[in-house]
């Protein structure tokens, strides 16, 4: 694919998500509302507002790739877009690749607004290495929910995508512990968060802001490592079935 | 390689494909030459014409038969860049408007038409800015096929590409499409209307439960359209209605029996006589319908 292709389609998918307000507006907003409302406006401490901090940029990196990929997918494929695509000279890779890259960008708005609450607001004090590192690691979040959204988008139609990117999304929010520490969960539903991305990669996120030791780090990577290419692994699965 | 004419632009050999329990291509041979003009594919929905050119295209696996496009195999990138096509119930994403999607997909082609040209050959421009959601069923149509024209393709698919388009919509695009036949572009047209295959097609393959009935110039198959059809209600059983003068075939549709005859005046001398009783007549010209009955029955490719 030529660089041209590329940076046409990623400018197409931005002027798509930025001209969906039904889109842009609850993935950009929703997780600074709810982290404003969470770390400022309930009584909180300033460590409280940091420890939001990394899981609710979990959940802003969330959002965009899980209903980005999902439900556009969905709407794009059953429309005979993508079909189309295939008929052209393009890998239909380009297409996911850019939309990848689009994700990322909407995100990295998303999260810059929760960065300048916290900053300026919630009084959290971060050293700059640590802002980056935090930010990396939120973008990189993106991934392996992209893949999630892919699945959600590749397997249902366009009316059932919505319904299951909801589900999925404020599941894996709140069973995860995006919103509130799972140690205040019945025990059954802590073992349970084990079992789901969003736990680990808050956990990772704490670690990356020393708010926990790095003592599991090693085995939070490794399990998102996994669990990222079993979601790849869906993704090219539910791809394949659909494009006979 | 097999001994394939390298003249051809699409030869399927032996062709099936089923879906489920139903056989949607039933052993398809078929050949396009080079600059091979407009060609219909007719047949009613349901016929077997998209899944044809949906194999042709790469987007559906047959269940065995070979197909050959451009001396390859359908989807390699050698193909790719020399096709263009409008599909069926096809809609491009709402939120962005004519000219972004033809330069998007102008970017995929090593060697695009400019979008400037397209924009003004093909009249866009009134719409060029506008978001595709904004555009009227005519509109959306133009912009889908000037995104097929886009790759610079020689050889063009165009599923059904006036089905609910209004008459002046429709010849508009006619017009266009013998503009590119004019260019030496093949063109496979597929279409439910017998009057959009005479009025384009050099050539028309009739498609039925999945066989091509027929395969024959234009002219050849004008030629099972003659005689007319006498449509009425008649107390008459089918064997008599079969022994009337210069009648062909007899159709039962409800309380009203079709009557496909060489010569209606003769066979409306000889009907009445039988039976003076008839009502609700009406004489036309034969379709579609009568196409395809005649063909069946005759069984026999030209």
């Amino acid at each position: 694919m030529s660089s041209n292709t590329f940076m046409n389609e990623t400018g197409a998918e931005i002027l798509k998500s930025i001209r969906a307000p039904e889109f842009i507006l609850p993935t950009l907003l929703f997780p600074v509302v709810f982290y404003t409302m969470f770390a400022i406006v309930l009584p909180s401490t300033p460590k409280t507002a940091t420890y939001l901090l990394a899981s609710f940029g979990v959940f802003a990196a969330m959002g965009p790739a899980i209903f980005g990929f999902g439900v556009s997918v969905a709407n794009e494929r059953e429309r005979g877009w993508l079909s189309l695509k295939r008929i052209t000279p393009i890998s239909s890779y380009t297409y996911i690749a850019s939309k990848l890259l689009a994700t990322i960008i909407v995100t990295a708005f998303s999260l810059l607004l929760i960065y300048l609450i916290a900053g300026l607001a919630a009084d959290v004090s971060l050293s700059t290495r640590t802002w980056y590192f935090l930010l990396f690691f939120h973008l990189a979040c993106v991934i392996p929910f992209s893949f999630i959204g892919l699945s959600i988008g590749f397997y249902f139609s366009s009316n059932s995508a919505i319904a299951i990117a909801n589900i999925v999304f404020l599941g894996l929010a709140m069973l995860g512990g995006l919103w509130m520490p799972i140690s205040i969960f019945p025990s059954a539903l802590q073992t349970f968060a084990e079992f789901l991305p969003t736990f680990h990669l808050a956990e990772i996120a704490l670690i990356t802001i020393e708010l926990k030791d790095t003592e599991r780090l090693f085995q939070h990577s490794c399990i998102i490592f996994i669990m990222s290419i079993i979601f790849a692994l869906i993704a090219l699965v539910t791809w394949s079935k659909q494009r006979y | 390689m097999q001994n394939h004419n390298s003249n051809n632009l699409v030869q399927i050999t032996n062709l099936y494909k089923a879906f489920s329990n139903k056989i949607a291509l039933d052993n398809i041979n078929l050949t396009i030459p080079k600059k091979g003009g407009i060609i219909a594919l007719l047949g009613h929905n349901g016929a077997g014409k998209t899944t044809l050119i949906n194999c042709l295209l790469g987007l559906c696996r047959s269940d065995s038969g070979q197909i050959e496009i451009f001396n390859s195999k359908p989807s390699s990138q050698h193909v790719k860049t020399r096709i263009g096509a409008m599909l069926q119930d096809t809609d491009l994403p709402d939120l962005l408007t004519t000219r972004e999607h033809l330069t998007l997909f102008a970017s995929y082609y090593p060697n695009s038409r400019s979008v400037k040209e397209l924009i003004s050959s093909y009249e866009l421009s009134d719409f060029a800015d506008k978001l595709y959601k904004n555009l009227s069923g005519g509109q959306k149509r133009r912009v889908q096929m000037a995104i097929a024209l886009i790759g610079k393709g020689e050889l063009l698919f165009l599923d059904e590409p006036t089905n609910g388009l209004d008459s002046s919509a429709r010849r508009l695009l006619w017009t266009k499409v013998k503009q590119l036949a004019d260019k030496g572009k093949t063109i496979l047209l597929s279409t439910h209307y017998l009057e959009e295959a005479d009025a384009l097609a050099e050539r028309v393959i009739v498609l039925h439960q999945g066989k091509i009935i027929a395969d024959a110039p234009t002219p050849e198959i004008r030629k099972k359209l003659t005689g007319s059809i006498i449509r009425c209600i008649s107390r008459l059983n089918h064997s008599e209605l079969s022994s009337l003068a210069t009648v062909r075939s007899v159709q039962q549709s409800g309380r009203f029996v079709n009557l496909h005859c060489l010569n209606p005046v003769k066979a409306m001398h000889s009907l009445l006589a039988l039976d003076p009783g008839i009502s609700e007549l009406s004489i036309s010209k034969p379709g579609l319908e009568e196409v395809l009955e005649n063909l069946s029955k005759q069984q026999t490719v030209l």
